[in-house]
């Protein structure tokens, strides 16, 4: 009688919880998975119908897709990189003392902690200046080279690239700069008091020490650049000469009305994702042996 | 091994001046205590030995080198700290062999080396594991371990026991003593454990504000305290601080205040002679007092009614009043008092202290 009383009790506790994860990401994404599988389209006359894995393999067939595919991997590891990069060195800086600190830690956070809206016009405007001035002709000789070189569009993605790197690099460098705050200082003092190397320290100390962190950082990077579909559109106004997967889907489901193989693609690189980031999960809390 | 000496050692940062005029000869094999309450600059003492912080302005040797521009490393130092400073990600073989490594020392040297550290300390069990499988007191041990493999001049200790609980912390103090018995490094320690320091130290610098208080051996500075401060800093429970009058009557000195009378022993007359009619503290330890009997003499004894009785198994401690004045006693434990008791208490003549009240000095 109680024990069954409790275990009532139990689910009721856990309903909140339950709801919120079943509408807010069990659902979506089941329907997301079942699109996939469908014809859907708001320009369909008759019922939508069952089609299996046909629009996973026309995708398949697809070269766009390998394109879009190509790109975005690329894309995503490329900033990720750079963004660990430059966030690391940002974070090392900012971990130590010096005078007027704050003012570069304020500098190094704006462009994350301004509305992407706001962040994207700042650098629409960095790179494309809306006042003619000798800045905005250099830049304007720039894109013609970069395009002219690599052909229409580069320019477009360079930026967007860039931006991404941009904005990412202070995140991270703040995301890790907190890591290294909570590393207790003993850790590196005793490292100083074994080696004079400031190299052989950071790669046999600080970067294992801020392995969860690092893991976490890479996991975020790549996440947010492979979702980023609206920092491309905004700064690239929907033209688009080199999609992303995200910018693709869009484009075929709102643009195309075929929601069932943008479902399809959307959802192509997950298990690609999920298994890299499975890979991450193990390395900030790696399952460890207990005592004896 | 090494001797180490301070020469007008300073630290200053922006607004605090943490170091003060520091000079101190360490000599070689000595275990050294250094021991204040927080802030007193005793940290910022053996960090500045270390290398961990810059010198503002003075000099520190050790050996016959004058280190003040050395690197850490360079300094042929091993330092253990309050919160272990073991690195999580390494099993406790390499957190021992780490300085060694980057020192690059060959394996089968590393090796034995942390064998024989492991032996010494009886953790040949937990090299294989990581330090979070470690208990408080296994962590220490690997902590002392990985300065020992060094075989440094020097072992800096920075409040190592602080985290363990008390039990624990009885017992590694007697290991460290035996370990330093042992291998006759010199050892710098830093606590604000009076009885560590008192324990473990050949001699202890007791510091407050960044000064010095004093230097000496632990039974010379609770016998001979140089002034108010050491004397209530060592000993436990403190020892008792009474504002009296020196008085002149019938051909001696006599200190008093209200519900307090004692002559003063004549072994301190002498001294005590100029301070006629002024005010001075007079110091008494609680273990320095005791239940008069009729053979104690009028002139070192004084009343006082029960406050607290606090019965320690070994010993009792009690709370009295004499007149409006505190005093702490520690009594045999056979004494059967309770609260609002009278009881007349005999002090030892030749252990009383007295100090200036302005510049806290003992006259």
């Amino acid at each position: 009688m109680g024990r069954a009383r409790d275990i009532r009790l139990a689910y009721l506790l856990l309903a909140p919880a339950l709801i919120l994860l079943v509408t807010a990401l069990a659902y979506p994404i089941g329907w997301e998975i079942w699109t996939s599988l469908t014809d859907l389209s708001p320009l369909n006359e008759g019922p939508t119908a069952f089609v299996g894995l046909e629009n996973y393999r026309r995708l398949a067939a697809d070269p766009a897709f390998w394109r879009a595919a190509t790109i975005t991997v690329v894309f995503a590891a490329v900033t990720c990189a750079v963004k660990l990069a430059l966030g690391l060195g940002l974070a090392l800086l900012l971990a130590r003392p010096f005078r007027g600190r704050a003012l570069v830690f304020m500098a190094i956070f704006l462009p994350w902690a301004y509305p992407a809206s706001v962040s994207v016009i700042g650098w629409y405007w960095t790179l494309s200046p809306p006042i003619p001035t000798a800045y905005s002709v250099f830049m304007g000789n720039m894109k013609y080279a970069v395009d002219s070189a690599l052909g229409g569009g580069a320019w477009a993605f360079l930026s967007v690239t860039l931006f991404n790197i941009w904005r990412g690099s202070s995140f991270v460098g703040v995301f890790l700069l907190a890591g290294i705050n909570a590393i207790p200082p003993e850790l590196f003092e005793c490292a100083a008091l074994e080696s004079k190397s400031a190299w052989r320290r950071f790669w046999l100390v600080t970067v294992p020490l801020l392995k969860p962190f690092l893991a976490l950082a890479v996991f975020l990077a790549l996440t947010t650049a492979f979702a980023d579909l609206a920092n491309v559109w905004m700064l690239t106004a929907g033209r688009i000469v080199y999609p992303v997967i995200g910018t693709h889907a869009y484009w075929l489901a709102i643009h195309g009305g075929q929601f069932g193989p943008a479902s399809a693609l959307s959802l192509a690189l997950a298990p690609f994702l999920i298994a890299v980031l499975f890979l991450l999960f193990r390395m900030f809390d790696p399952p460890e042996r207990e005592p004896a | 091994m090494a001797q180490v000496m301070m020469k007008d050692l300073n630290k200053k940062y922006d607004e605090v001046h943490a170091v003060k005029d520091v000079n101190l000869h360490i000599r070689d094999k000595e275990f050294i205590v250094l021991v204040g309450p927080s802030g007193c600059g005793k940290s910022t003492t053996l960090r500045m030995v270390a290398g961990l912080e810059e010198i503002t302005a003075g000099e520190i040797t050790i050996g016959d080198r004058v280190v003040n521009d050395l690197p850490p490393k360079d300094r042929d130092i091993a330092m253990v700290f309050q919160n272990y400073a073991l690195y999580p990600h390494m099993t406790v073989y390499d957190n021992m062999a780490f300085g060694l490594k980057m020192r690059k020392f060959p394996k089968p040297e590393i090796a034995k080396r942390v064998g024989d550290a492991a032996e010494i300390l009886g953790i040949q069990e937990l090299l294989k594991r990581k330090p979070r499988q470690l208990s408080g007191g296994q962590r220490q041990r690997v902590a002392v371990g990985r300065a020992i493999v060094r075989h440094p001049q020097v072992f800096l200790f920075d409040e190592p026991l602080s985290n363990l609980d008390a039990k624990l912390r009885v017992q590694m103090r007697v290991e460290l003593k035996r370990l330093h018995e042992r291998l006759e490094t010199t050892a710098i320690y830093v606590t604000h454990d009076q009885v560590e320091a008192m324990t473990l130290g050949d001699r202890v610098v007791v510091m407050k504000d960044g000064w010095i208080q004093q230097v000496g051996e632990p039974l010379e500075l609770y016998g001979k305290p140089a002034n108010r401060f050491v004397a209530g800093f060592i000993g436990s429970p403190s020892m008792n601080f009474v504002d009296v009058t020196v008085a002149d009557a019938s051909g001696a000195l006599w200190v008093e205040t209200a519900g307090l009378r004692v002559k003063v022993p004549p072994a301190l007359s002498g001294r005590l002679g100029a301070y006629k009619s002024q005010h001075v503290t007079l110091g008494i330890r609680p273990e320095d007092l005791r239940v008069a009997s009729g053979s104690d003499s009028a002139d070192y004894s004084f009343d006082t009614v029960v406050e607290v009785v606090e019965p320690l198994g070994s010993e009792i401690l009690l709370d009295l009043k004499a007149g409006p004045n505190v005093i702490v006693a520690r009594v045999e434990p056979t004494v059967r008092v309770k609260h609002g008791d009278k009881m007349r208490l005999a002090l030892h003549p030749e252990r009383v202290r007295f100090f200036d009240n302005k510049t806290e000095l003992a006259i």
